[in-house]
């Protein structure tokens, strides 16, 4: 991430229920002040990819204009977040021996392990997102900057996210098509990780869950650094679809129901309580088992919860996961999720709340990535400092001046 | 700290390889109407810049223009004083500046347009620069480097009278002033040139620079010669490299300027010192131009010369013994 001084950011989520934009100035390179908001439903998304360009551009467009208006400014770059189920991650790691005579670690050293740890090729049509590093290892011992410690051997592993090229290429082109460019592209999960948990919870390991309504992605941290990501092609229109399947109601009735009545873990005991399907008394309304929404709502959140179980593998285990469970994302709201992550991990869950300098209106978790697109960039540019970008010269300020 | 970053996307193919150009047609009506709003600010913003260049060139120009205003910021004096300082010691007098100068009564040196002044200065061909500068608080002075006129030539003026002007050793042709008269007898005239109008005057004549040096080193090497030289012709210049010279004695000297003038003179003078030699032999013409020979017209035939009368004489006659035929 580059540092930028008064700069207008927009950060872009292009989610598969809704498009969310902010619009943020970054002064100074780290202090970030929200002047805009955007929000239209998502069209022509599905499982968080484009499926019709055309729609998507209408919606995204939409948000990216009502957030410019909110502002009263013009946007000068997009900060985009990634998702889908095309995205994959995998490690890599390589090892060199120190070169000095006396075992003193240069920065050549380092160079050279990050470049070999990186030059993992990736298959044909795949692009690179992200190259997440691990700590250095020197002699086996976890160091966090290995540069004139003495030792013979330096290890480091990168944590790869990469992407469908042409799925990347598409989510790009809709911000392009709006006359912006895409600066940064930050991984969902990465953006609401790095905005619900703080340094102590990911030094002490944590997993955040973003359950939206096409995917679920997911970001494991151990000691203070990204251990995995995921995305899986599974959120809550999984639940909706189940509903709607099993109760034999439209889609949309079936959202109705699951927003209204559906859970995470079952509450109901009483298996005649019921449930009116439209609640209006109109034609074809009707009266549905309560306890079985629940039933299937239940069923397929913790079918949900188990399948990122399993994608975690042994890279998951909760004697390294202090912070506990994280959720975030629409269906994060499910009531009962929490008790059903607690119960699938087999650790304290709780969904996850924005910090205190998140303003009241934008504490709701639809805004956690767009929110924690920002925090991403933000500390990556803070901790990884880039040379001080030039002043903006005269022509640049009258722009600013008339826009 | 180690300076590559946790997260970057360092080598193979990388999102940031992904060409982020839309085409006009995959864009939506929003995303060309700000396209062409971004335009149309950036057109705005240059066409502003450029007046904001503008105003503040011409304010800086009509501050710089303004004398009346500069004069009555800076409060200065009117000018009482002129002094004139010329390279040829008083050819041109304070009296001639100051009627070319004009300048308006009551005028503070402040209020002078010196670029103006010195335009109208060297306007005067007499006139090869002049630096006209304020001497607080109440003289302009000028300093003046004139043109040194080589030879003469005849034209007529607006009423049709002939007129005598001065051409300069770079061709300038002016109409001189308070030149001493003795010295303006002494330079030959030009011949074989047409004037041509030019603004005011007259252009330039193509070729004095040979002549000059022509005149120049005769003047220095062989000034008994160069004092007989009555025209100087620049007929044949152009085609044939020729400088013609009518002297006293002679009526034809041809000289070529691709010859140095030093030898052509020197040969010139060794001609006539032998001619002296033999006074009964007149001569009509001397051709300097040919490298190696040196033809020489007589003013008698062969069969006249042949005469005994003409071969026994040894002494010149006191018209053709060199002399000095004008003053100076």
């Amino acid at each position: 991430m580059t540092s930028n001084n008064g700069r207008i950011v927009g950060a872009v989520e292009i989610g598969t229920s809704k498009i969310a934009v902010l619009v943020g100035e970054i002064a100074h390179g780290r202090s970030l002040n929200i002047i805009g908001v955007g929000l239209a439903q998502s069209r022509g998304v599905m499982k968080g990819e484009v499926v019709d360009y055309k729609t998507v551009c209408e919606a995204t467009h939409h948000a990216l204009e009502m957030a410019e208006s909110k502002a009263g400014t013009r946007l000068d770059e997009v900060w985009l977040a990634q998702t889908g189920g095309h995205l994959d991650g995998f490690y890599n790691e390589a090892s060199v021996n120190v070169q000095s005579a006396d075992n003193t670690v240069t920065q050549l050293d380092i160079e050279r392990v990050c470049t070999l740890a990186q030059q993992k090729e990736l298959p044909a049509g795949r692009s690179r997102i992200h190259a997440i590093r691990r700590p250095f290892c020197l002699d086996g011992r976890a160091v966090p900057d290995p540069e004139h410690l003495t030792g013979s051997r330096l290890d480091v592993g990168y944590w790869m996210v990469h992407g469908q090229e042409s799925k990347v290429s598409d989510n790009i082109h809709v911000v392009g098509g709006y006359h912006l460019e895409v600066r940064e592209l930050v991984l969902a999960a990465l953006a609401s990780g790095s905005l619900l948990t703080t340094t102590e919870d990911r030094l002490r390991g944590a997993l955040v869950l973003d359950i939206g309504k096409g995917v679920t992605d997911f970001v494991l941290y151990r000691d203070g650094h990204v251990l995995a990501t995921g995305v899986l092609p599974v959120g809550g229109d999984h639940l909706t679809n189940d509903l709607a399947i099993g109760l034999r109601v439209t889609t949309m009735q079936a959202e109705a129901l699951k927003l209204r009545w559906g859970r995470g873990t079952v509450q109901t005991r009483d298996k005649s309580e019921k449930v009116w399907l439209n609640g209006d008394m109109s034609f074809g309304d009707r009266q549905l088992p309560k306890s079985a929404i629940e039933l299937i709502t239940t069923a397929r959140t913790q079918e949900l919860l188990e399948v990122v179980l399993h994608k975690l593998g042994s890279r998951f285990s909760p004697e390294h996961c202090g912070a506990g469970i994280i959720l975030t994302g629409g269906t994060a709201k499910l009531p009962g999720i929490a008790d059903a992550a607690t119960k699938v991990f087999g650790l304290s869950a709780r969904c996850g709340e924005s910090p205190a300098w998140v303003k009241d209106e934008l504490k709701d978790p639809m805004f956690s990535t767009v929110l924690g697109i920002y925090q991403f960039g933000l500390r990556a540019a803070h901790e990884h400092p880039s040379p001080i970008p030039r002043k903006p010269g005269l022509f640049s300020g009258l722009t600013k001046m008339f826009s | 700290m180690s300076e590559v970053p946790p997260t970057a996307a360092r080598s193979g193919r990388s999102w940031r390889d992904i060409s982020q150009e839309v085409k006009p047609r995959a864009m939506s009506k929003k995303g060309r109407r700000r396209q062409y709003t971004g335009w149309l600010k950036a057109g705005g913003i240059t066409v502003l810049v450029g007046g904001l260049v503008y105003g503040v060139f011409h304010l800086v120009h009509e501050w710089q223009t303004d004398r009346v205003a500069f004069a009555d910021t800076v409060n200065s004096e009117p000018v009482r004083h002129l002094a004139v300082r010329t390279d040829r010691g008083g050819t041109l007098t304070e009296k001639w500046v100051a009627q070319i100068l004009a300048l308006p009564k009551g005028a503070t040196l402040m209020a002078l347009d010196l670029p103006a002044l010195r335009n109208r200065l060297t306007a005067q061909g007499q006139v090869r620069m002049a630096v006209v500068t304020r001497k607080f608080p109440n003289t302009l002075e000028v300093t003046l480097q004139e043109r040194t006129p080589v030879a003469r030539v005849q034209a007529l003026d607006a009423r049709g009278l002939a007129k005598q002007l001065f051409v300069a050793m770079d061709g300038t042709v002016y109409d001189g002033t308070n030149y001493d008269q003795q010295m303006v007898s002494g330079l030959p005239w030009l011949d074989g040139i047409r004037l041509v109008r030019q603004g005011p005057g007259y252009a330039p004549v193509v070729g004095m620079a040979d002549v000059s040096a022509l005149l120049t080193t005769a003047q220095i090497e062989a000034p008994h010669l160069y004092r007989t030289w009555l025209v100087v012709s620049l007929a044949t210049l152009a085609d044939r490299d020729e400088i013609t010279v009518k002297a006293q004695e002679i009526a034809v000297i041809i000289f070529s300027r691709k010859e140095s003038f030093q030898k052509q003179i020197a040969r010139l003078d060794y001609i006539l010192d032998r001619a002296h030699e033999r006074p009964e032999v007149g001569l009509s013409s001397i051709n300097l131009a040919l490298a190696g020979q040196v033809p020489v017209k007589f003013e008698r035939s062969p069969e006249e010369l042949a005469q005994p009368e003409y071969t026994s004489r040894f002494t010149l006659p006191k018209t053709l013994q060199r002399k000095a035929q004008r003053d100076f």
